[in-house]
């Protein structure tokens, strides 16, 4: 009982959890620190590029996207992406597209240390198996580069797409 | 102490969840026959609502030729394996959650009459918009802008139980070699029984004298290098632990492996038990 309060106390939990049954409180007590969440910390940003040249975004850019997971301490976790090979432009006529591209060093993931340089470097295309860290620092970083390269005849405007990270618990 | 790790893990995650994104919890699910549900839990540490989606899968860890450890997934699986996907239905399958908020997740398993005692598997994939890159410089249209935006699955694994389980894990092929600064291991899991085995793999190198050589992990000294392990069928996991500076001295070690049915990061009371099987294999410092 001294845990669930503990907990309950911590997370600031709504006050509907007070009126469940004590069963359910400790289950859910339980249930919320064993989760797993991720928080982007900075998005992958190729700013304003010029036509006709490719803008590459290395991993250990300053501008990579960048990406904290937070789960069970020395979990192993597999890392997979979905990466998009055209962008959109939402603001000019439908078909108005650019190739983005990702290659094998585009992605690396690192245990419980923010820095991606020392980290494992690996292929988005093809994931990684990545790993929390030990107490009392349970994360795992991942950052994220590429290459778009706008053509000639680019129309002028926003161009987007979306990213998909998986990350499965063993 | 576990209370106290448990609030600390709360309190870290809370404090640096500044960013979007959902927190799912548990990792895993586990529903007996005679509850025939289970549910999720995801909580909001944001300031913005999270749009979530929710999805199922059937798929297994498996390792591949290298020993990494991945998810094979099977689109439509047949009577060959041991499947819920066809009846374990998760609801909400669209929902927000607000700031701060939490909201449930209800899985409802209406199993086929006449299914077998044993364990049935699926996977329940979370999806969430985790961000959208801001774009900047928006009313200069001469200019060409690229943004990405992210989408974030959780995946996680749901067991369906009913009747007799057992599971266990017979262990074979144990290797082990010093690579740089790292001891390199491998080995073939072979589930036992009716159910995944779920646990544990310590590694313990000894030398000569029969003392305990430290391992690391991160900043600390270890005596034991401990991995989380879900064997379904067969894997042969690939594991590396790290050794201290400056390395073992050159010499003979034995590698102590032991593969446990316990887990940390789960109730114990959903870790089925079964007997521990262990192997020493010989470790040679040039």
């Amino acid at each position: 009982m001294k845990k669930i309060l503990l907990l309950v106390a911590c997370l600031g939990l709504p006050g509907r959890l007070t009126a469940q049954s004590g069963a359910t409180i400790s289950a859910d007590a339980v249930v919320v620190t064993a989760g797993m969440t991720i928080a982007t910390l900075r998005d992958l940003n190729f700013g304003t590029v010029i036509k006709g040249v490719p803008a590459t975004v290395l991993p250990t850019a300053a501008t990579a996207g960048a990406w904290q997971v937070t789960g069970s301490s020395n979990a192993f976790v597999i890392v997979s992406f979905t990466l998009p090979t055209q962008l959109t432009n939402i603001q000019a006529l439908p078909g108005s597209a650019m190739p983005i591209s990702f290659g094998g060093v585009s992605a690396i993931w690192r245990r419980a240390t923010n820095s991606p340089v020392g980290g494992t470097i690996f292929n988005p295309a093809t994931g990684a198996v990545g790993r929390f860290g030990p107490p009392p620092n349970p994360t795992m970083y991942l950052w994220l580069g590429g290459t778009v390269s706008p053509a000639l005849t680019a129309k002028p405007g926003i161009y987007q797409g979306t990213v998909i990270v998986s990350l499965v618990y063993q | 102490m576990r209370a106290l790790w448990l609030a600390g893990m709360v309190l870290f995650a809370s404090a640096s969840l500044a960013a979007q994104g959902v927190m799912v919890a548990p990792h895993a699910v586990f529903i007996d026959h005679s509850r025939g549900s289970g549910s999720v839990l995801l909580y909001n540490p944001g300031t913005e609502p999270v749009e979530v989606s929710i999805s199922t899968i059937f798929g297994y860890p498996t390792t591949d030729s290298s020993g990494n450890i991945r998810l094979n997934t099977i689109e439509n699986p047949d009577s060959t394996v041991p499947s819920a996907l066809a009846w374990v239905q998760a609801f909400p399958r669209r929902l927000t959650v607000a700031p701060k908020e939490r909201q449930t997740v209800r899985l409802l398993a209406r199993p086929p009459v006449g299914l077998g005692d044993g364990e049935y598997w699926l996977r329940l994939v979370i999806a969430a918009q985790a961000g959208t890159v801001p774009i900047t410089g928006v009313s200069d249209t001469t200019a060409i802008q690229v943004g990405l935006k992210l989408e974030v699955r959780t995946i996680i694994g749901v067991n369906y139980r009913k009747g007799a389980v057992m599971t266990g894990v017979a262990l074979s092929n144990l290797r082990a070699q010093v690579v740089g600064d790292s001891v390199i291991t491998r080995a073939k899991l072979e589930r036992r029984g009716n159910a995944a085995f779920i646990g544990m793999i310590r590694e313990t190198i000894v030398d000569s004298t029969g003392a305990v050589r430290a391992q690391r992990m991160g900043d600390s000294l270890i005596t034991s290098y401990q991995s989380p392990i879900g064997v379904y069928f067969t894997m042969e996991p690939r594991l590396a632990s790290a050794i201290p500076v400056p390395g073992l001295p050159r010499g003979r070690y034995w590698l102590r492996y032991e593969v446990v049915a316990e887990r940390e990061d789960l109730d114990p009371k959903v870790v089925l038990k079964a007997p521990a099987v262990r192997d020493s294999v010989r470790l040679v410092v040039p």
